[in-house]
């Protein structure tokens, strides 16, 4: 199997370290110290970092009275997949779920659309009015109106409660076209003046020829672009005030944190609560661990693939155009 | 254009500059509801837009189901309306679309002039639909529920469809005739711009219409209502600001909780590049791939998930009190959320735990990218390890270091408030309210539109300041801009 880019470096890498860290002493105690204390604080910082979503999926797949009892904290026992199973039950979640999917799928697919195409032409020298035009899209990275008349806006177009507000607002995203124009900059440009001495269109030079080259930035944003749209919470929570079933995943499980979270605090304050509640907050203990599993799942599945653009991503914000 | 344009031509010319502006004025009819045509009773929505009215019938006739049953409305009189709405809508569009058309050849633009010929004698129609439609309503038995009102934009909006139509009449009888062999064309200046206008469009409506929005800072608003100038209060929210004690105690608060968290966030800026550096200390590349892949996660979860974790492990029944119950430390669970000390180190601390892997690969780049022959010099000079990372690797990271600072600096108003929103609660609502969240609880959860507008117009302003001031810094010190 070919080594991939990532492995080739790192093994550059170590062939360097050790060219230029050859040690001609042994190592002092102090080193030793160093070393010892350094791969602890790492270790423990990345198990830190681990340990919670491995605490969440093993007590979601375990056995649920030993859950309740408290008794899942390192190894599952009486494994089950019934709580997912469960979930398939409970109606606004599957809505939820698909509200989350559709708009990442299709508010990313546009966003990326959308930058691909704008990038490429605020490179044409020819457009109208190209530096004004670029300089209004701009500069609205570093302004905003504020929640409130963003809403009031968002209101007088008729999107509140619309699931078109998840989609349209995020379809310009300036940051994005500075990264694809920046990138398209960087291709020679004989390939785009040889196509259009051929008698290519712009149009048919974009398809055929930009679209191709700059889909490595492109996987970038789109990768970025999903990632923003699944996570995202705080728009379901202001513009589908009345429209539960447009909620995303996000916001339903927000709600369904905070719902437990009360009946905790009334059973602690000792308030009149039936049997009945207890029992359905303890079980939703376990619901809510499956809810957040679910939530959380696509994530932690896509990211080993995509940490490649995850990481060029960061690296790309440090050059702007 | 090679040759020299007659005077009918530069006639033409400017008749298409007033057309063009006459239908981009129309397309703002389109969309703010103060200017709706359609709006002809108080049972229609007054947030509605002449766009919803012609688009969505079931949106128009939200209020009207007491009105259909009882009568007072019939219903056709107001499917005229919508059918009349949606011809005005169409309209406009035939008329942005020949519009566009106008920057084209000739042979473009006699298309474009039918078009725009066809599209304002359909919004005439449509207006004149409107204007049956209110003529009905108005004949209602109840005028008190359904308040019949003529629309007070209507004789402006149809004087300017009027004045497109009879602008295009006179395109019609100038216009040059095209030679029959000639093929749509347009400059390609003109062909680039109208690819981009689409998304002009967007980022107008979007990003530069909501700070038409800031004009309720200087009203009496409530939700619901309309804005009319007896509500004018001038500075009066902004006043109220610093002389209402209860505003001014909130305030004081909000800031001070803001400016805390986000100097706490300052003052452990460096930690990621610590973070880099004793990262890069360690000689097991595998290793560290590990540990950089795996700090970089929860980057990537939402502040709701974020939350979720925290419960997880937290709170009553959760990792911590299970573990020290069972261990017979505890006697009970206690749900360490709902503890209000420390809420600043707390948020701290999340944010870091998020943030901090994530932060550090930047640094980690600008690692490898040293010259590895200075740590070779300094070795050969008997340097040690700490002498090499303070005095070779950290004044190479210090550029990034600043520039990333700089941005920190001019964010220090902007906390974000998916956070401090999830882990709120009763204990520590008052040490973890910062400004962001603020506005969002005055605002949406309140409805106190004027203050909250005050805030974030204030907000808006300084952070831009701030920006501008980093980068006039950053200017002088490193003759580098960072926006």
């Amino acid at each position: 199997m070919a080594k991939t880019a990532q492995e080739k470096a790192d093994a550059k890498a170590e062939k360097l370290y050790k060219k230029t860290h050859k040690r001609k002493y042994a190592m002092s105690p102090g080193d030793i110290l160093f070393e010892v204390l350094n791969y602890l604080v790492f270790t423990l910082f990345t198990i830190a970092c681990i340990f919670p979503f491995y605490y969440l999926f093993i007590n979601t797949i375990s056995n649920n009275d030993m859950v309740l009892k408290g008794t899942i904290n390192f190894i599952p026992r009486g494994i089950h997949l019934g709580n997912y199973l469960a979930l398939l039950n409970v109606g606004d979640l599957s809505t939820s779920f698909l509200v989350s999917v559709t708009r990442t799928i299709l508010g990313t697919a546009l966003m990326v659309m959308a930058s691909a195409l704008v990038g490429y032409l605020v490179t044409k020298q020819e457009m109208w009015g190209r530096k004004f035009w670029y300089r209004f899209l701009v500069v609205t990275m570093y302004f905003n109106a504020g929640i409130i008349p963003v809403f009031l806006n968002m209101q007088m177009l008729g999107l509140t409660n619309s699931f078109w507000v998840y989609i349209i607002p995020g379809i310009v995203a300036p940051y994005n076209i500075i990264l694809v124009k920046t990138y398209i900059e960087s291709i020679p440009s004989d390939l785009e003046e040889s196509a259009s001495i051929d008698g290519a269109s712009h149009m048919t030079i974009f398809r055929k020829i930009i679209w191709p080259l700059c889909k490595p930035i492109l996987a970038t944003i789109a990768i970025f672009g999903a990632v923003g749209h699944w996570n995202s919470f705080t728009d379901s929570l202001i513009y589908m005030q009345s429209a539960p079933n447009l909620y995303t995943l996000q916001h339903r499980l927000y709600i369904y944190l905070n719902q437990a979270s009360n009946l905790k605090s009334l059973m602690q304050s000792g308030g009149a609560v039936s049997e009945a509640a207890i029992q359905s907050a303890l079980s939703g203990k376990i619901i809510k661990y499956t809810i957040s599993m679910v939530t959380v799942i696509p994530i932690l599945l896509v990211y080993p693939f995509m940490q490649r653009y995850f990481e060029e991503g960061i690296m790309l914000g440090a050059v702007k155009g | 254009m090679d040759k020299s344009k007659t005077a009918k031509e530069l006639a033409s010319d400017r008749v298409y500059y007033f057309i063009r502006i006459a239908v981009l004025l129309s397309v703002v009819f389109l969309f703010v509801p103060a200017l709706n045509p359609s709006r002809i009773c108080g049972l229609i929505n007054k947030n509605l837009s002449l766009f919803t009215s012609g688009v969505a019938y079931s949106t128009l006739t939200a209020d009207f189901g007491r009105a259909f049953r009882k009568g007072w409305v019939a219903k056709s009189s107001i499917q005229i309306l919508y059918a009349s709405s949606l011809a005005v809508c169409l309209g406009i569009a035939a008329n942005a679309a020949s519009g566009c058309m106008s920057l084209g050849n000739i042979k473009f633009k006699k298309l474009g002039n039918l078009i725009s010929l066809v599209g304002s004698i359909v919004e005439l129609a449509g207006m004149a639909g409107i204007y049956t439609a209110y003529g009905q309503v108005a004949a209602t038995s109840k005028p008190k529920r359904v308040e019949p009102m003529f629309p007070g934009c209507f004789w402006l909006v149809a004087a300017v469809f009027a004045l497109i139509l009879a602008a295009t009449v006179i395109q019609i009888v100038m216009m040059a005739k095209s030679k029959s062999e000639e093929k749509f064309e347009m400059e390609t200046k003109f062909r680039l711009f109208l690819m981009f206008l689409p998304f002009i469009a967007l980022v107008a409506v979007f990003s530069y219409l909501p700070l038409w929005g800031w004009r309720y800072a200087f009203f009496d608003y409530k939700v619901g209502d309309t804005l009319t100038m007896d509500k004018f209060v001038g500075f009066k929210w902004f006043t109220e600001l610093v002389k209402n004690p209860a505003t001014v105690r909130d305030i004081v608060n909000v800031l001070k909780n803001t400016l805390g968290m986000s100097f706490i966030g300052l003052a452990t800026s460096w930690l990621p590049m610590a973070f880099a550096i004793f990262l890069c200390e360690m000689k097991n590349i595998k290793f560290r791939r590990f540990v950089q892949t795996f700090t970089t996660v929860p980057n990537f979860i939402s502040w709701v998930l974020v939350y979720a974790i925290a419960f997880c492990i937290f709170s009553t029944d959760g990792f911590v009190s299970s573990l020290l119950v069972n261990l017979g430390i505890w006697q009970e669970g206690q749900n360490l959320l709902m503890d209000g000390s420390h809420t600043w180190f707390k948020m701290w601390l999340w944010g870091t735990w998020k943030g901090v892997g994530w932060s550090a690969i930047i640094y980690i780049s600008a690692i490898s990218g040293i010259d590895q022959q200075l740590y070779e010099a300094a070795t050969v000079d008997g340097a040690g390890r700490f002498q090499k990372m303070w005095n070779i690797t950290v004044p190479s990271l210090i550029p990034t270091f600043f520039v990333l600072f700089l941005m920190a600096v001019a964010n220090i108003l902007s906390n974000g408030m998916d956070q401090y929103l999830v882990f709120k609660n009763a204990t520590n609502a008052n040490s973890i309210l910062v400004l962001d969240l603020y506005v969002y609880e005055l605002g949406i959860g309140k409805g106190s539109i004027p203050l909250t507008t005050v805030v974030s117009m204030l907000k808006s302003i300084i952070s831009v300041v701030l920006l501008f001031g980093a980068n006039g810094v950053s200017k002088l010190l490193r003759g580098e801009s960072i926006i």
